[in-house]
């Protein structure tokens, strides 16, 4: 684990040493303030309408939960951008040599980029609270909603994240790495939307919207956090992790 | 120290390495040489641990890198072809980070990363960015990681690739300043540089070894019998005639801008010798020079790769 740890603080200290982190953080809060702008905006207009219309007012529970699928969407473009230079942009650079050469395992390596990058967004994450806090000092909503809504947030970015280096472990291109990425990623989120679509109902239908993380990610938004989702997602990252390993060792011998 | 057996590696259909065997021995600088896409980075990728070989072992300090590669890895220093440097870090923090890889732990990362940069001369540029120093920079940081961790075994792939003169000189003096210590693998395509600086050279070629030893022994074996040059007063052309027609005689050639004849004896054949030296005489071309050529590392390369 001390290699992983070394090899994680490098990596983590070359997105705040680079302009790569400050870009990230700066977009990613740029898209949450402009959506969520938006969505108090629309909340307090449906608020003021909703007496004159007699129809129910929108809850904080809706606007909170509006946030996080908001989160859940930017994450399409964010993860990708951190993960796409775990390894290829080494890779290009030759710098991986280093790495190669030292007295690590493949697993440590990965597990070293696994943590830089989960950081990295966990961080993220972390500036992203300022939005949920606006609704927690208006207004009175569910703070433990918030909280299992954070964690699964979390545990599907470890997912994408495990999934980026997957990818990334397998070209050198950046720019490869990131569409693939983004594609998986968004082809993950609209799985149980497509599900009844290419599956043609029945058990088929079931396995998909069980590989779907919207489905998992939803209980986790009403508040629940159960063993079937938390699993789901610690799977989906041990698995992909492992192919990353695999994918390692596997380009030894080509 | 180091022991490769058999090693063969194939890209698809191209063989880079076919059945390469060779030791080396504590404290030896070995030459590896030979022409771009001979083999040379293939074999010091496989002896580091970067690929997998297709067949054979390669030993460093008895540990084999596919079955132990930590065991090994941590006796070794590569210095790849193209410098493993993370440019957007400072030279003292990639020293130490490469340090910390190696298993060095506590005041003996600073120990030897002050050492390293002191050694190499770049103590001075430690706390700027990599990526803003020149190539001759680069090129020392990159050997400082190298031999951060003291490894017993360093593999140089083309150290002095792109450096000038001073920096040539530089770097050679500071591998040779290594050596007593450290058993030292440098590949080059400068003949010269290897010449100068190894103890012992392997010369690749396709993929194949097809020679080994001390510069002295390599170049009397491609020798057998030795070079000589001849120079005449008149009429050379007609003497070459003469010359081949002799038994013994390997080759001969005239050298237009010297005027100077060049044969090669097939072992030392000093009756040959006698006759050549008779035939100039007799026929009246004016002996003015006949001399035992020594021939340089590059001669006898070209010799055995043509």
């Amino acid at each position: 684990m001390g290699a992983a740890l070394i090899i994680a603080r490098r990596d983590l200290m070359s997105f705040f040493t680079s302009i790569k982190g400050a870009s990230i953080f700066f977009f990613f809060l740029i898209f949450m303030g402009v959506f969520f702008q938006n969505f108090v905006a629309t909340f307090a207009e449906l608020t003021a309408q909703a007496p004159q219309h007699g129809g129910e007012a929108p809850t904080l529970e809706q606007l909170t939960r509006a946030i996080f699928y908001n989160l859940h969407f930017i994450l399409i473009l964010i993860v990708p951008a951190v993960t796409m230079s775990a390894f290829s942009e080494e890779k290009r650079n030759h710098a991986f040599r280093l790495l190669q050469t030292s007295p690590v395992t493949s697993l440590q390596i990965v597990l070293g980029k696994f943590l830089a990058s989960t950081s990295l967004l966990g961080f993220v994450l972390l500036a992203s609270t300022v939005y949920p806090m606006f609704t927690v000092l208006y207004g009175n909503p569910d703070v433990g909603v918030i909280l299992s809504s954070y964690l699964g947030i979390f545990l599907l970015m470890c997912g994408q994240v495990a999934f980026g280096i997957w990818i990334s472990s397998m070209t050198s291109n950046q720019f490869i790495a990131f569409l693939f990425t983004m594609f998986g990623i968004f082809m993950l989120m609209i799985l149980n939307w497509l599900a009844p679509h290419i599956t043609g109902g029945g058990t088929l239908e079931n396995v998909a919207k069980y590989v779907a993380s919207t489905e998992h990610l939803d209980s986790f938004f009403k508040g629940l956090i159960t063993v079937k989702s938390t699993m789901y997602f610690l799977c989906f990252s041990a698995m992909f992790l492992f192919f990353t390993n695999v994918a390692l060792d596997s380009q030894r011998w080509r | 120290m180091i022991e490769v057996t058999g090693l063969s590696k194939s890209f698809g259909t191209l063989q880079a390495l076919d059945d390469v065997t060779f030791t080396v021995e504590k404290g030896q600088i070995v030459g590896f040489l030979g022409a771009n896409g001979a083999g040379k980075t293939t074999t010091m990728d496989i002896l580091c641990g970067c690929i997998g070989a297709d067949q054979g072992t390669a030993k460093i300090c008895g540990y084999d890198i596919n079955e132990q590669p930590l065991e090994a890895k941590k006796r070794l220093g590569y210095l790849p072809d193209e410098p493993p440097l993370h440019l957007e870090m400072k030279v003292r923090a990639y020293i130490e980070y490469a340090a910390k890889l190696r298993g060095l732990k506590g005041t003996k990362i600073q120990e030897r990363t002050n050492y390293v940069l002191g050694k190499l001369e770049i103590a001075d540029v430690s706390h700027r960015i990599i990526g803003n120093l020149s190539k001759g920079y680069r090129q020392r940081v990159a050997l400082a990681q190298a031999i951060v961790h003291d490894p017993e075994v360093l593999v140089l792939d083309e150290p002095t690739e792109g450096l000038d003169p001073t920096q040539i000189a530089h770097i050679r003096d500071l591998i040779r300043s290594l050596a007593p210590e450290h058993t030292i693998i440098l590949s080059s395509h400068i003949l010269t540089e290897v010449q100068n600086t190894c103890d012992h050279i392997v010369i690749i070629h396709k993929g194949k070894l097809i020679r080994q030893g001390s510069y002295e022994e390599i170049v009397k074996e491609a020798e057998s019998g030795g070079v000589y040059r001849l120079k005449v007063a008149k009429n050379e052309q007609a003497l070459i005639g003469a010359i081949s027609g002799f038994k013994g005689i390997k080759y001969s050639n005239f050298n237009q801008e010297d005027g100077e004849i060049e044969f090669g004896l097939e072992a030392n054949d000093f009756d040959t010798l006698d006759l050549i030296g008779s035939k100039v005489i007799e026929g009246g071309y004016g002996l003015r020079e006949l001399t035992l050529k020594t021939r340089s590392l590059e001669d006898v390369f070209f010799q055995i790769t043509k």
